[in-house]
């Protein structure tokens, strides 16, 4: 124990471990995953499932791994008969009263159950034709069902609500196997980090009403990225079926949003699969916007760029844009007497009370703090007032600026209205939305987050990156951009 | 005495002596016959001079696990830093045992003065004791006494006060306890932590049995070597416990004996054995969470901690049920199987589903609808409820079963085989 | 697990009296959720059963949710959770009991009482019989709670006085 660590053997495999590890995380370290349910390092430690059940040399009975910490020496057995059997006995208890609903249940696929029976169980049961328990099913509340059949009590969910978010609205009720996750008639599961209860539990017994037989879990490719709904940055994993986003889910980051992500964020995904994109780029011509292909769209922008050379332009943009496109909204006004502004819809904040640092953030944006610390202010008022006699003004994202100018306007997005006021505007040029791109946010905290693409872009759309890059490389900024 | 039944002269009355006596309910009652003694001298002793004395004295805990007592109250802090608390079990709930609630309901200031010792010895500013909500009448003696001792002042600085359950047998686990006096499910607590170091309210805790605190005064006025040399068997088992025997005996009731007694002797001799024309068959010597004996079993033990594992089983709660040939031991089992299930809290998954599931077994091997090898279905079911568990009350509904089972199995099988009418509908 | 939806305008329990009473129970718990289980016992004496308004009322009194009040009253048999009759009657059936005549107790009282079933209540309103485990006085078969009063050594033949006394 030189360095202060406690050397211990897990399934043969020596590993060293602060003081304090609980031996079901130190096994994590010898490649060893013991099976549990209600054990989530997210939550306070319940150690009620018993399915982590391991042999430890020298303790005269069957140990559970999620609540016994490591000592100097120990020596941990996963795999030997005794603890296999209980953990299997464990299992057989489990699938008693469980109804054999995977055909029709949402957690297929991803469903700890099946993992664990699959890896370690009985091929069949022993309860023979005696009744499974029946409950009917409850809505707990805005996204959130019960399913009491297919309950195994592990409690996450009470314990998220009791210990996480502070508000102890789940409880256990009754005694026994008779014993359901329970809510009070006059409070409904309605807190706005409510939606990580269906995240935690193992099995498909609380679902997400927005998800309900939406897609199987086989059938969704999932990438990593960082939610927009404000500037928190959780950081979240995008669930897409033929190119379709279906689900936002937690992605664990222990120094942002933990294990978590708020209800706000988690339904903040169906704008990603709108259908009305713009899809080519639009030039006018003789008045009137027309289609054409990338070559002509840029060559026009880089011509109103060098035409207007050492004037003035102004960038409004959505604090949603990635960082990497916000810096080259601004590389390719080198030169001009730049003035770049964004505004951020503001809502009412949400703190998941029991973590530190962790909220629905007021502001609801992504990267307001990465466009601050690229130049661009919030002072959106006055930049829309120097917009009116600025030569160039560079609309990036944002489908209901109401901008006037005497000036060029280009307009980058991903939708625009037939009556937006900015359908006025010289040059239309089609983005990928966050979904659709690789792309950086810098969270409230100043954390430069990345995210990563999930779909491709509908049409000829692109990065705003890569659009605004192609210019600056067409009038002679590329190495700067570089 | 064998109360409610004229004291057998083969009893050792200590802490039965007044049962029956109504004046001794009262304070000055109780004074007159010597109580509030021992408290006014434990008060003057050191806190740790008061363990050492019970430690002396072999007492163990008489609520089932025979945790020797004065060990338990050393288990406390050296260095007080914080709060103390000392709960008092009195939810007695075990099937059989019915002891503490005659020392409650016959002697309400033994307990209280052995609760004011005890929350002294381990320097607890305020005792709980925790008094099962079916026990109306012990509860409305104990407030009436409390009150006159409180008024009288015979406490020092100790507060004592009563907590009332709601029926949860579980609650009488220590951990249970605890969490039920703080407001919350009967819910047993994963140990480590241990209560002595955190446990009611987070803080340090000894947790003690009714029959347990009842003892401390005479052990305290009478003196440890007197308490130590009660005993007819094991040096480890001293005093006297008070059995509650019932069932199938003619003198059901509580009878107090020094640990290392006949159990034959208790059964026959005092209880005047089973109702004639019956022969005793099994007996459950220890509350039903215990193995059952058999008759021969039962004859051959010795009523202490080591007599009645010798044999197989354990002393327990030391409530006595006694079967005669007319009891269907398939469906006492059924029965206890049931009891289990009722009161399991939910928490541990082979507790929760394993007590319903080995109760259907049992139902359905009633209705004459068992398979043969439910049997094996059973014995490895309870298997796998044994040891795995945040507390015993899995193991202890595996018990009859498999007990039942190895030394009853030509009751089962006479189901199994149609032998025998069903008794219940399948 | 759904409630009935009651119309009529909420009585509070916890106030005058019963509110003064309710403090100094505080008194012996350091915090507000100690005091849950004496609590519910003062509703119950109240009320008569623990309604879910009930427990809204009980969890705003002691600072705590109705969500996890409600926990509390289902895990421990005694609390009702809706309404019984006058007579509250539990027999304990468990084997010591069992092996002595408990269950012709049961069914003598279920039949003489007109409860019919176990659980239900008698249509005169005066009865609800209920099976409860060990009640701790096994020596005494069989034992009966009638409401607060608890009765030893019940036979069959004892039930017609027991009824006509309490009805």
């Amino acid at each position: 124990m030189a360095d202060g660590l406690i050397n211990l053997t897990i399934d043969g495999v020596p590993v060293s471990v602060p003081p304090g590890t609980l031996v079901i995380e130190a096994a994590k370290q010898a490649g060893v995953l013991v099976p549990h349910y209600c054990y989530h390092p997210g939550l306070p430690v319940a150690g009620v499932c018993r399915m982590c059940l391991v042999e430890i040399e020298k303790a005269p009975k069957l140990q559970i791994a999620c609540a016994t910490t490591v000592t100097e020496g120990m020596v941990v057995k996963t795999q030997t008969a005794p603890a296999k059997d209980a953990r299997q006995s464990v299992l057989e208890f489990l699938l008693i009263n469980h109804p054999l609903d995977c055909p029709i249940c949402d957690q297929a696929g991803e469903c700890e159950l099946q993992d664990f029976v699959f890896q370690e169980g009985q091929a069949r049961t022993r309860y023979g034709e005696f009744a499974k328990r029946f409950n009917p099913v409850e809505d707990f509340g805005p996204d959130v069902l019960y399913v009491p059949n297919r309950c195994i009590l592990c409690t996450r969910c009470v314990r998220f609500m009791e210990d996480v978010a502070k508000e102890p609205v789940l409880n256990v009720s009754e005694r026994g196997d008779r014993a359901f996750i329970g809510i009070h008639p006059e409070a409904r599961l309605d807190h706005p980090w409510a939606g990580n209860v269906v995240d935690l539990c193992p099995v498909g017994s609380l679902l997400s009403k927005d998800f309900l037989h939406k897609a199987r879990a086989w059938e969704l490719d999932k990438t990593a990225s960082i939610c927009t709904g404000c500037s928190q940055g959780c950081n979240i994993t995008l669930d897409t079926r033929d190119e379709v986003v279906v689900r936002v889910r937690p992605r664990p980051n222990l120094e942002v949003n933990r294990y978590f992500i708020c209800d706000h964020g988690r339904m903040h995904y169906k704008w990603m699969n709108r259908g009305d994109r713009i899809e080519a780029p639009l030039v006018r011509r003789d008045g009137e916007l027309k289609a054409t292909d990338w070559d002509e769209a840029l060559d026009r922008v880089a011509g109103i760029l060098r035409g207007a050379e050492g004037r003035t332009a102004v960038a409004l943009v959505s604090p949603g844009a990635s960082s990497e496109a916000l810096a080259l909204a601004k590389r390719v006004f080198t030169g001009f007497t730049w003035t770049g502004a964004f505004q951020a819809v503001m809502g009412e904040e949400a703190p998941l009370a029991g973590i530190p640092n962790l909220a629905l953030r007021a502001e609801r944006a992504p990267n307001a703090k990465g466009a601050e610390n690229l130049g661009y202010t919030r002072e959106y008022a006055q930049a829309l007032a120097a917009a009116k006699s600025a030569a160039v003004v560079l609309v990036l994202d944002d489908p209901d600026c109401t901008v006037e100018t005497n000036g060029t306007l280009l307009y980058l997005g991903t939708i625009l209205g037939a009556d937006a006021p900015c359908r006025r505007a010289d040059v239309i040029l089609p983005i990928a939305n966050v979904a659709e791109e690789e792309g950086s946010f810098t969270n409230r905290d100043g954390r430069v987050q990345r995210y990563c693409q999930a779909k491709p872009a509908p049409g000829m759309a692109q990065p705003a990156a890569w659009v605004l890059g192609q210019v600056a490389a067409a009038i002679g900024q590329a190495e700067a951009a570089r | 005495m064998g109360f409610p039944h004229k004291s057998h002269p083969k009893e050792t009355v200590v802490l039965s002596q007044y049962f029956g006596d109504a004046e001794a309910r009262t304070y000055k009652g109780w004074v007159k016959r010597g109580g509030y003694e021992a408290l006014t001298q434990a008060l003057k002793m050191d806190p740790a001079a008061v363990t050492d004395v019970v430690k002396e004295s072999g007492l163990r805990g008489r609520g089932g696990a025979g945790f020797p007592t004065g060990l338990k109250w050393s288990f406390m802090p050296k260095e007080k830093k914080k709060p103390h608390y000392l709960c008092v079990n009195a939810d007695e709930s075990e099937p059989g045992t019915f002891k503490d609630r005659e020392i409650m309901r016959w002697t309400p200031h033994a307990l209280l003065e052995g609760t004011a010792i005890a929350a002294h010895a381990i320097r607890a500013e305020i005792a709980y004791i925790y008094i099962r909500g079916e026990f109306t009448e012990p509860w409305t003696i104990m407030e009436h006494a409390l009150a006159e001792a409180n008024a009288a002042g015979v406490f020092g600085g100790i507060k004592i006060y009563l907590h009332r359950g709601a029926g949860a047998y579980i609650c009488g686990e220590e951990t249970a306890l605890m969490n039920s006096i703080e407001g919350k499910r009967g819910n047993p607590r994963i140990k480590p932590p241990f209560p002595a170091a955190a446990g009611l309210f987070g803080m340090p805790t000894t947790i003690n049995n009714v029959e347990t605190l009842a003892a401390v005064p005479h052990i305290i006025t009478r003196g440890a070597a007197w308490y130590k040399g009660l005993c007819l068997s094991n040096p480890k088992s001293t005093g006297t416990k008070l059995f509650s025997v019932c069932g199938h005996v003619q003198r059901p009731g509580n009878y107090e004996v020094t640990l290392g007694f006949p159990l034959k002797d208790l059964l026959y001799d005092m209880c005047g054995g089973p109702p004639a024309g019956r022969t005793l068959k099994a007996c459950i010597p220890g509350g039903s969470s215990v193995p059952i004996l058999t008759r021969e079993e039962t004859e051959a033990t010795l009523l202490d901690y080591e007599g009645v594992v010798a044999q197989g089983s354990m002393l327990g709660s030391g409530g006595v049920i006694v079967f005669d040939d007319s009891a269907d031991m398939v469906y006492q089992i059924m029965r206890l199987a049931r009891f289990y299930a009722h009161e399991s809290c939910a928490q541990c998954t082979q507790c929760r589903e394993g007590t319903a599931w080995t109760t259907k077994i049992m139902e359905r091997i009633l209705a004459g609808q068992g398979k043969t090898k439910d049997l094996d279905l059973l014995l490895d079911l309870s298997e796998n409820m044994t040891g795995k568990t945040i507390c015993v009350l899995s193991d202890s509904c595996a018990a009859p079963i498999v007990s039942g089972i190895k030394k009853f199995r030509g009751e089962f099988e006479a189901y199994l085989a149609g032998k025998r009418q069903p008794v219940m509908v399948g | 697990m759904s409630t009935s939806h009651d119309t009529t305008e909420y009585q509070p329990v916890f106030v005058g009296k019963v509110l003064e009473e309710l403090q100094t129970v505080l008194q012996r718990y350091p915090n507000k959720q100690a005091a849950l289980l004496p609590t519910l016992w003062i509703a119950q004496r109240e009320a008569g059963w623990i309604s879910d308004r009930i427990m809204a009322e009980v969890a705003e009194v002691l600072g705590l949710t109705p969500a996890y009040v409600k926990g509390v009253v289902t895990f421990y048999t005694m609390y009702h959770q809706h309404p019984v009759g006058k007579n509250f009657v539990q027999v304990c059936t468990t084997s010591p009991c069992n092996i002595c005549g408990a269950e012709a107790v049961l069914k003598a009282l279920l039949e003489q009482t007109g409860a019919g079933d176990a659980g239900a209540t008698s249509p005169d309103g005066k009865w609800t019989i209920v099976e409860v485990e060990c009640l701790g006085a096994c020596g005494f078969p069989t034992p009966i709670l009638v409401n607060d009063d608890f009765i030893e050594n019940v036979t069959p033949d004892k039930v017609p006085d027991l009824v006509r006394k309490y009805r």
